[in-house]
């Protein structure tokens, strides 16, 4: 596996569509976080060093003092956790390169950059500058776009941007396809799973149907086609 | 309103905690030996969680985000691009709130 500049690059170039379509969360990240208390460059660096919209927006919910710390870790762990799924399918690529730039590249790991790196690698790409540049795409996007609603949300106003963005979830979607299409052993447990996340939704805290459904979709593909 | 050490603590933990997730599954994987079964589960694994991201989202959102969706698909499956597929669901979703 390498790790080059020019596949970084290129990762970059790639998700600068997709990366327009968070400028509305990241914005109303940055809005929300200072009307929470949060000054306009304490929510600029929580998205910064966090990076993780979901898990961002609940947290706003425990900064008020007394913080309750575990509490706070918990709830980033549960909604952050679907990246530990990501991260273990990513590893048949992720470990052939050198423990520094392994951790590296996973710091900017995203559902976006997940989805856009994963069926190249899978047909035999070796760059992982992809994931990482599609990652840097996104972070850079994040970040900019949470300052501009810290420091000007007054000038914007109120931003209706909490329901999630259907282009994102056309592209996930365009995504799923395209790897059932050429692999079409998937298509029994991607149903499976779509079926396990909805039918949890309503039970399971947010953010674990995501994780149960993915793991029995794991299963089902060994099952399915293991001796 | 938390004073600034207090938000510097709670910042480092939550960064922490989401850095944990992105590179606990790769970690955990150089620990296990690769079988055919690993590479299956993990092959199921992969298209199942970004899958089972947009069921989940769809289920919280309205039947016009469903039908972009649909669109997006029936276009990946006949261009293979990714980007035609993203600009049908636009044009779908456009095309029925111009209806409206």
């Amino acid at each position: 596996m390498r790790l080059t500049l020019h596949g970084t690059l290129l990762g970059m170039r790639r998700l600068i569509p997709v990366s327009l379509f968070i400028i509305p969360f990241g914005t109303a990240f940055g809005i929300a976080a200072v009307e929470a208390g949060l000054s306009p460059l304490q929510a600029t660096l929580a998205s910064a060093l966090v990076f993780t919209a979901t898990a961002q927006f609940a947290a706003l919910e425990f900064l008020s003092e007394p913080v309750a710390f575990i509490s706070l870790a918990l709830v980033v762990l549960a909604l952050s956790s679907r990246h530990i799924v990501m991260s273990a399918a990513l590893s048949t690529w992720v470990n052939r390169l050198p423990k520094s730039k392994r951790f590296l590249v996973l710091a900017v790991l995203s559902d976006a950059n997940f989805a856009d790196a994963l069926p190249d690698l899978q047909n035999g790409q070796d760059d992982l500058g992809r994931l990482l540049g599609g990652g840097v795409m996104l972070w850079t996007t994040w970040v900019a776009s949470t300052a501009v609603g810290a420091w000007g949300g007054d000038v914007l106003g109120d931003t209706d941007a909490f329901g999630f963005s259907v282009v994102m979830v056309c592209f996930f979607a365009a995504t799923v396809a395209g790897q059932v299409r050429s692999n079409t052993k998937l298509l029994v447990p991607v149903l499976v799973a779509m079926g396990i996340a909805v039918l949890t939704l309503p039970i399971l805290p947010t953010g674990w149907n995501i994780i149960l459904a993915a793991l029995v979709g794991g299963t089902i593909s060994v099952w399915c086609h293991g001796e | 309103m938390v004073s600034n050490s207090t938000f510097l603590l709670a910042v480092l933990i939550m960064a922490l905690a989401a850095y944990a997730t992105r590179i606990a599954g790769a970690v955990l994987m150089s620990r296990v030996r690769t079988t055919r079964s690993t590479n299956l589960f993990l092959e199921g694994l992969s298209a199942s969680v970004i899958a089972a991201l947009v069921a989940s989202l769809l289920a919280q959102s309205d039947l016009k985000d469903a039908m972009a969706v649909f669109v997006a698909i029936v276009v990946m499956l006949a261009t293979r691009s990714v980007i035609w597929a993203i600009l049908a669901g636009m044009a779908c979703t456009a095309l029925i709130s111009g209806l409206n």
